[in-house]
Order: C-alpha cells, then sequence, then structure tokens
C-alpha cells in the first residue's frame, strides 16, 4: 500500500481500478490468464516479442542510413533492452507462474526496472525511464494490437492516474465509466482542476512523480477530500474508504433535498449563490443545484477548443444556451482570461518569446492589444443580453485606464449595432474582476465607474502571495486564509460600501464551506462557486446567523497566521455543521 | 576446458556508462558462451543483461572489474576490455544519447 499526497480539487472519495493513460492510452484490459491459457499465452508474448525486435531493427536501418550510425545505435541499444535475457524472464516467469497476462506481466516488469533507474539518483539514468516507458509502449501496442483500447471507449468504470490531462482531456472523461482521476502535476485553479469539480468526480492533481509505481489495472483509492491518493490498498484501509464513500453518498444526498429552498441565514438574511462555469452545458448543472444565477461564465473554452478564433456566431450561440438556463437570473460573462500563448493566432504575433505568461500579455490586456478579437466578443454579449440578465465582466483589470478603455470599446461596439440596426441590449450592468492587489488599492476609485465588483481569488491569492500552485514546491505557500489576503477583501468591502457597488466573491475561496462564515460576517452577500458545492454552502448559511458570522470575521481578522486562520475556520465549521468536514 | 578470467578497466566516457556502451557490452557477451560479471565497488551485474548493466551506474572515471568464468572466459573478458579502451568509438553517439 502506498499513499501519496496531492491538492484536492474535486470532493468525494472512490474506489476502483487504474487506468493509466499515457501519451498513447493503453488500457491493460486483463491482468490475469486461466491455467490452461498460459502456454497459449506465453506462444503470443513470444511471437509479439519477435515483431518488436524486427520493428526496431528496422528503425535502426533507417537511423542509420538517413541520419548516422551514431542515431542507429539508439535503436541498438533499445533492441538490446528488448532484448535482455533477465527481462525476458522475469516476463515469462509471471506468465507461467502467476497467469499474468502477457500485458501485465511486461507493464509491470518494465515499470519496476524504469523505477530502479528512477531511484539511482542520477539524472542521466531518470531520464532513461522514459526509453524503458517507449518500450513498454512498443511491446503493449503490439500485443494489444485490435485490442487497444482507448480513453473514450471505455466499457468499464475506471479511476484514471495520468501524468497531467488537458483540460479537453478533461471535459471530454464519460463520468459513466470515469470514476475519478489523479494527476503528477496541476494546481488548484488550473482549468483541469476546475473542469473535475464540473465534473462531480472526486480528483487529486499535484501528486508529483509516482506513475512509474503503477502499471494499471490495480486497485486505487482516490480522497478528493484529502487530497490522498492511495495505491494497492490493504483490506482495513480498503473497507474503511468504502463506509466513507457511502457516507459522503448520504449526506450528499441530504443536501440535495436543500435545493428548493432558500439560501437565508437563521436570522432571516438572503445570500445570492451563482455558479461558475466553464461550459454552456454547465448550466443545467447549476440549475440541478440549485445556483440562482451564473456568477462567472469562463469564456476561454471556446479559444481553447478549436484552432481557430471563435466567430461571432459561435459565442452568440452558446451564451443563448446558458442564458436560455438562466432568462430572469444574473448571467455575468467573463471576457477572454487567457494568455496570449493560449489562443490560436494571436500566437504567431507574439511569438515564443513569452518569459512569464502569468505576468505577460493576457486578459483584458490581450482583448485591448487585440482590438478586432476583443470586439467580436463584446458584439455577441450585447446581442444575447437581449433575452436575458446579461452582466460583463472584465478580468485582471489593473488601472483605470484598462477599466476606461475596454468602456470605451463595448460604447464603440453599442454604435456599430446600433448603425447596423442589429437589436442588442444598452443597459449591460459592467464590472470588473478584483484580483490584482493594485485593483484593491484603487478600488475606491474603481468604485466610482462600476457597477460591480467580483472578487477573483484564484489570481489575487497568486498575485498578492507571489505563488504559482501548479507548482507542486510552493503549491502549500498558497494559502486563502493568509491575513493579508482577508485583509484584501475587506478593503474592497469597505470601498464599495462607500459606493454602494455589490461585491461578490468568485474563486475556489467561496467554494470552500470553511470560509462562508467568515465572508458573510465580513459582509459579502453574494457568492459565485462551483455547482457542486452550492448545496454545501447553502447548508452552511442555513446554519448561521449574521451576527454569527460577524464574530468568527472578527476572531479570524485577528489571527496574524494563515494556518491559524484555517484551523479556527475549519473549527467554526465543524460547529456549526459537523457533518460537513471529513 | 574451464577457465577464469579477470581485468580492470576504467570507464572514460563523459556521461558514464550509458545506454549505447550498455547496449554495446551485452552484445559482445553474449556471443561467449561463460558467464560474466561486471563489478563495480559492491554491485555486480550480469554482461549479458543491459538494464542491469544500467543500473551499475558507472560514472566517468569509475574503476570496473571483468570476470569472467567458464569456456572461452579469456576470450571474452580481452573483447570487453578491448571495448573500454576503445571508448566504445565506433559508435558512439556521444552524449545525448
Amino acid at each position: 500500500m502506498h499513499v501519496k499526497h496531492g491538492i484536492a480539487v474535486s470532493p468525494g472519495v472512490v474506489t476502483g481500478e487504474v487506468l493509466v493513460l499515457g501519451t498513447e492510452d493503453f488500457r491493460i484490459p486483463q491482468r490475469f490468464v486461466s491455467i490452461d491459457a498460459v502456454e497459449s499465452e506465453l506462444g503470443r508474448f513470444r511471437n509479439t516479442l519477435e515483431t518488436v525486435w524486427s520493428e526496431i531493427k528496422e528503425n535502426e536501418r533507417l537511423a542509420s542510413d538517413r541520419l548516422g550510425d551514431q542515431f542507429g545505435a539508439i535503436f541498438g541499444a533499445h533492441l538490446q533492452m528488448a532484448r535482455d535475457p533477465k527481462l525476458i524472464a522475469e516476463i515469462e516467469q509471471l506468465i507461467s507462474e502467476r497467469s499474468f497476462s502477457p500485458e501485465y506481466a511486461c507493464s509491470r516488469v518494465l515499470r519496476r526496472f524504469a523505477g530502479e533507474l528512477q531511484n539511482l539518483g542520477n539524472q542521466y539514468h531518470a531520464e532513461r525511464a522514459v526509453d524503458i516507458f517507449d518500450l513498454e509502449k512498443r511491446i503493449l501496442r503490439h500485443l494489444l494490437g485490435q485490442r487497444r483500447e482507448e480513453l473514450v471507449h471505455l466499457t468499464a468504470p475506471v479511476i484514471v492516474l495520468a501524468h497531467n490531462l488537458t483540460p479537453s482531456e478533461t471535459a471530454s472523461l464519460d463520468r459513466k465509466f470515469v470514476l475519478g482521476f489523479a494527476t503528477e502535476v496541476g494546481g488548484r485553479t488550473s482549468h483541469t482542476a476546475i473542469l473535475a469539480g464540473a465534473l462531480e468526480i472526486p480528483a487529486v492533481v499535484g501528486l508529483g512523480h509516482f506513475l512509474a509505481d503503477v502499471s494499471g489495472g490495480e486497485m486505487v483509492i482516490i480522497d478528493g477530500n484529502h487530497g490522498e491518493v492511495i495505491l494497492d490498498p490493504d483490506e482495513e484501509t480498503l473497507a474503511q474508504y468504502r463506509e466513507l464513500e457511502q457516507q459522503v453518498h448520504s449526506v450528499s444526498e441530504r443536501l440535495a433535498s436543500l435545493k428548493t429552498l432558500p439560501a437565508e441565514t437563521i436570522d432571516g438574511t438572503r445570500i445570492a449563490l451563482w455558479g461558475n462555469i466553464e461550459f454552456p452545458e454547465e448550466a443545467e448543472v447549476c440549475q440541478g443545484h440549485g445556483a440562482e444565477g451564473i456568477g462567472l461564465y469562463r469564456t476561454e473554452f471556446l479559444y481553447l477548443e478549436t484552432n481557430q478564433i471563435p466567430s461571432e456566431e459561435d459565442h452568440y450561440q452558446a451564451y443563448r444556451k446558458v442564458i436560455s438556463a438562466y432568462p430572469d437570473h444574473p448571467v455575468t460573462i467573463r471576457t477572454l482570461d487567457i494568455g496570449a500563448d493560449k489562443v490560436p493566432e494571436t500566437h504567431d504575433e507574439i511569438g515564443d518569446d513569452i518569459v512569464n505568461p502569468v505576468l505577460g500579455l493576457r486578459s483584458v490586456r490581450l482583448s485591448l492589444h487585440n482590438l478586432p478579437l476583443f470586439k467580436i466578443q463584446l458584439r455577441a454579449i450585447l446581442r444575447a443580453a437581449v433575452d436575458g440578465d446579461v452582466r460583463v465582466m472584465f478580468p485582471l483589470v489593473s488601472n483605470l485606464l484598462e477599466l476606461r478603455q475596454a468602456r470605451m470599446i463595448l460604447s464603440d461596439v453599442m454604435d456599430d449595432l446600433e448603425e447596423q440596426q442589429i437589436p442588442f441590449r444598452r443597459d449591460v450592468p459592467v464590472g470588473i474582476m478584483v484580483e490584482v492587489p493594485a485593483a484593491v488599492m484603487l478600488a475606491e476609485e474603481f468604485a466610482r465607474e462600476v457597477d460591480f465588483f467580483s472578487i477573483g481569488t484564484n489570481d489575487l491569492i497568486q498575485y498578492t502571495l507571489a505563488v504559482d500552485r501548479a507548482d507542486p514546491s510552493v503549491a502549500a505557500l498558497y494559502r486563502p486564509g493568509d491575513p493579508s489576503i482577508l485583509r484584501l477583501i475587506r478593503a474592497v468591502i469597505i470601498a464599495a460600501a462607500k459606493y454602494d457597488v455589490p461585491v461578490t466573491v468568485c474563486g475556489q475561496m467561496s467554494s470552500d464551506p470553511m470560509f462562508i462564515p467568515l465572508l458573510v460576517g465580513m459582509g459579502i452577500r453574494k457568492f459565485s462557486s462551483t455547482p457542486h458545492a452550492i448545496p454545501e454552502l447553502k447548508e452552511v448559511i442555513r446554519n448561521l446567523t449574521i451576527e454569527q458570522a460577524e464574530q468568527i470575521a472578527e476572531h479570524a481578522e485577528s489571527l496574524d497566521l494563515a494556518r491559524d486562520v484555517e484551523n479556527y475556520l475549519r473549527g467554526e465549521l465543524n460547529r456549526i455543521c459537523p457533518d460537513l468536514v471529513f | 576446458m574451464n577457465q577464469t578470467a579477470q581485468q580492470t578497466v576504467r570507464v572514460d566516457l563523459e556521461q558514464g556508462l550509458h545506454m549505447v556502451p550498455c547496449s554495446l557490452i551485452a552484445r559482445t557477451a553474449e556471443r561467449f558462451p561463460c558467464e560474466i560479471h561486471i563489478q563495480k565497488e559492491d554491485r555486480s551485474a550480469d554482461a549479458k543483461t543491459m538494464l542491469d548493466l544500467l543500473t551499475l551506474s558507472a560514472e566517468n572515471g569509475s574503476m570496473l572489474v571483468l570476470q569472467a568464468s567458464g569456456e572461452e572466459a579469456r576470450a571474452a573478458v580481452d573483447a570487453l576490455a578491448r571495448l573500454f579502451e576503445s571508448n566504445f568509438s565506433d559508435t558512439d553517439p556521444g552524449s545525448n544519447c
């Protein structure tokens, strides 16, 4: 049994069989074969090996001819590895003595060798593990032949383990068969993590290196509440987690019954609970969880999904879909919030010289830098707004000029639409994401010129604490409970109150029930969170009084360590809603 | 005619005993019927298996003992020693492999 610790990004507990996802997605369909099949399986293995040898020899010849003998020698080494007598003996032994399927036996043995090399503590050898994985893939490809199963063609439930999953891979996971996933890289605020939350499957990311120890097919437990992955659990642990799985399930069933009840404190204060979405389809998920609107519609997926700039019609259709789910409730559309490196076509213009994308040409800066791109999106938003309560929100605003320029472009677009006699809505509220410390410092000045603020805690924490959560070596320094963050939020609330500007909190912090009493106590009345968190947040709110929340905020704000703040808040949550603390 | 043979060699490769030299040792060793081991301090590797050889993690400058026992033991050790003496130069792809 191995326990690995990572970052919990999507709650829940799940137990199942491992599917390791490489760059080529092989799935080992069967770990064991029956005793009478052993002979024929051994034969299948030997035939495959011979095919693999001749394939490598052909590669060696090609490489030598075209590139020179020294490159051919690399394949010569691969061939020698594939012919290694010790390797072959070990694999054959597992097949004949333990009835392992050839696929499972190869994977096991090669991964063990790879692990040994990685553990020698020498960079060169660690990198050689890649050559072994390459050999593993080569053998599996031949062994599986037509039986190779792709991720999209799953037929049985699995838990996906991968080095990394791209947002689109995550989005394509079939919830029927993918019970949960865990990755070596990634952070709490990565798109992959956000999508996992949206899919409502337990997920842990940022585990660091661990895949070399896993071959696929064994049991694994994903604890998305604590960020733990347990490989090859023993019986006792397994039983313990199965019980927990049940418990979590029954709590979420009870929470689901809150759906139609209002998010209201014991003393009668209404709190708005909105959903964060990435895809239009998620609007329905939000409805299912009782969200009263969309507080953050991230539009990046429109740009990431294809290799083309989305057309005005693409934007319009996506927005229409969300609005049709929420025709009478707020739908807050955030304009493009990614870096130029991720947007097709603009990439060529800026080249590959981006030194630090997080501090580079991104978000509203990119929109203002590329006005045609910006105008396409704004036109679609204004047109779609005809049918609903749409608000437009600019991300990463760091000075007043950016806000004024963005507003100016918005009014230019309105003039164009008017001239072209295309229906649109003129009185669309305009707000900004407050997520750069500079915007907090100037919150009063901004408050005079906007209709609402939305505190984007993910970026605000990243920029304030100078921590990239996706980097496992510093991820632990990313603390929403840091006193500096509390003070910044307080400053925004005070500035906004002077000009009667409503403040929403979005980002991961507003999806964590532990921070709700604090934020309510500080004066926040609107939250936008991952849809699946809404029932929990509602449960907290319905068990809270404003007075109690204010006391909690006052005490939390008097503490000077993130750890103390978070421990205190966890304790308070435990008193308010004991069964939400797992 | 059972015999034993032994010789000490020095690794003179910038990247140490990396993948290609290991494969050349294994390829040479498997041509001989005798048992051949390569020893580095307290670790010993079967010269006919390159995965074993890789785990020796023999860096530049390390001293290795070639040991053979059985038929053609002397010839085997000589053949391997020649590889080291020539610095695997026939097909050494250099530092990146």
